[in-house]
């Protein structure tokens, strides 16, 4: 089945979670996500600069909510979306898995892979749940 | 760096509106001549006295301030449309100030003119993808902000319906606001939740509408007798976001650091501002800016808002128009908007919403993207 953003993640080897796809630049040594077509986001080196480097799709959740209003179109609310450091320092609005109930501030996640509906497409997008163990 | 005070004074001699209303089929054109005619009189000058102008517009489309000139008589003035999101009016009026200090202008216009466009975002041509569906959203951003405020300082929903009800209130006794009706803390809590605990009418509206402000210099003064109270703009800064850092949205710190850099350009503090215009697109923004403009400390700005330290009569009345929620928000005029309002607060003559001998006055908008600019306007005394 086709990943709905493939350049921000992939599955992995089990195929139970994701991993994200950030960028180690060689120049300032920092890495970002996600890897874009454009460079360093961080010192502005050139493209060639910068390699894949596979994040393990885990993040701390610091902050969620559920949006109860369609902002965009195709949302079909409630939607739970948050905050989560997915790296050290590196801070991301995500979007988590089922209702809020599940998720408390500090816990442990994990990037999965869910199934959703585009249209007519069926697709695996990205979402994060409570980490096991 | 030159200053605004160390360059030829520059100052606001006419302001002037069109009401910001809901997506109607008013024509762009009868709206903006309706708020530079009224911009002109204010000023007590003719269209032919008006050397350049900027136009701030996001959603008409290519040379809407040219096309509308044509209907004032085409006297060849310079003419720039200028498309910085929300900000757009606020940077018109910026570089029409700049012009006038470099002395390469005696007299400018800044013009916002707005219909609710396509609302296109060079974001969604990025080609980059973000984890969320949502991140793109300022809304989403700053209700997360309110939850983890919530959490960290007891930030309640109340609080953020106490910015919304003033703000509405304001509004009604503003004949130029697109929303007309006071509204209580129960009634905004009682609105559709949009996202955690922000509600509908803790949400700017989409509208539409104009708003004009005239600069010029002391020689312009003398040379068209302008009798009509001059007010200096005696500071002027725009700054993009840097990387968060921790938890504080990027746009907040930036707000704070523009607002440093016009309270030093003025050689003024935080205790010397009677009214400010501040961007409060959601009614979390009005508390976080208060505390970073210095109005309030940190963390407290909840107990500024309640203790009735922004309220028209306060310590510095914050919004007295209604503000972005309550007055509207139709992009291209709203940044021109708030210096329509400092202005009628410098002069003494905003009627019931008048703050009482005020003389320093700040405007502040955000951009998407993010930037964030600042005004410093005072009554000479
Ligand atoms: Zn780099």
């Amino acid at each position: 089945m086709e990943l709905e953003k493939p350049d921000l993640y992939r599955l992995s080897e089990d195929g139970r979670t994701l991993v994200l796809r950030g960028g180690r630049c060689a120049s300032c040594k920092e890495l970002s996500f996600p890897l874009t077509r454009y460079g360093c986001p961080k010192c502005g080196a050139e493209p060639d600069q910068v390699s894949e480097e596979m994040m393990d799709g885990r993040a701390q959740l610091l902050t969620f909510l559920t949006i109860h209003t369609k902002l965009i179109p195709g949302m079909t609310p409630p939607v739970v979306v948050g905050e989560a450091e997915i790296a050290p320092g590196m801070i991301e609005e995500i979007m988590l898995d089922g209702t809020e109930e599940r998720y408390s501030d500090g816990m442990m996640l994990q990037a999965v892979p869910v199934e959703i509906t585009k249209g007519e497409a069926t697709m695996i997008a990205c979402r994060f749940a409570p980490a096991e163990g | 760096m030159v200053t605004l005070k160390e360059a030829r004074p520059v100052y606001v001699i006419g302001v002037g509106m069109h009401k910001y209303q809901f997506v109607s089929d008013t024509l762009y054109i009868d709206m903006g001549l309706t708020a530079v005619r009224a911009a002109l009189k204010d000023a007590g000058i003719a269209f032919p006295e008006v050397e350049s102008a900027y136009i701030g517009c996001t959603g008409i489309g290519m040379a809407a301030g040219r096309i509308m000139f044509n209907h004032l008589g085409s006297t060849g003035l310079a003419c720039t449309q200028v498309e910085n999101a929300s900000a757009s009016g606020s940077s018109a009026f910026q570089m029409a100030v700049h012009e006038v200090a470099l002395g390469r202008r005696d007299v400018s216009i800044a013009v916002g003119v707005d219909k609710y466009g396509d609302q296109v975002r060079a974001v969604s041509k990025e080609a980059v993808n973000r984890l969320s569906d949502t991140a793109a959203i300022p809304l989403v951003k700053y209700a997360i902000m309110a939850e983890y405020l919530s959490k960290e300082k007891g930030l309640t929903g109340e609080d953020l319906a106490l910015v919304a009800s003033k703000n509405h209130t304001n509004a009604s006794k503003n004949p130029f606001a697109q929303f007309q009706k006071p509204r209580s803390v129960e009634q905004v809590l009682a609105a559709n939740t949009v996202a955690g605990t922000t509600t509908s009418l803790m949400c700017c509206p989409r509208g539409e509408g104009a708003a004009a402000a005239i600069v010029c210099s002391e020689e312009a003064i003398r040379r068209l007798g302008i009798t009509a109270e001059p007010i200096r703009v005696t500071a002027s800064a725009l700054q993009s976001e840097k990387p968060q850092q921790g938890r504080e949205i990027p746009s907040v710190t930036l707000a704070q650091e523009v607002t440093e850099m016009v309270y030093q350009e003025a050689g003024i503090t935080a205790a010397d501002l009677d009214c400010v215009e501040l961007h409060d697109a959601f009614a979390i923004e009005e508390i976080l800016y208060t505390e970073t403009f210095g109005l309030a400390p940190k963390g407290e700005g909840q107990h500024f808002l309640r203790a009735g330290g922004s309220a028209i009569g306060g310590q510095c009345c914050v919004n007295s128009s209604g503000g972005l929620i309550g007055q509207g928000h139709p992009l291209g005029p709203t940044g021109i908007g708030q210096i329509h309002e400092i202005v009628n607060q410098l002069r003494g003559r905003n009627g019931e919403r008048q703050q009482p001998d005020a003389k320093i006055g700040m405007a502040h908008m955000i951009g998407l993207g993010s930037i964030a600019i600042a005004h410093i306007l005072q009554k000479e005394v």
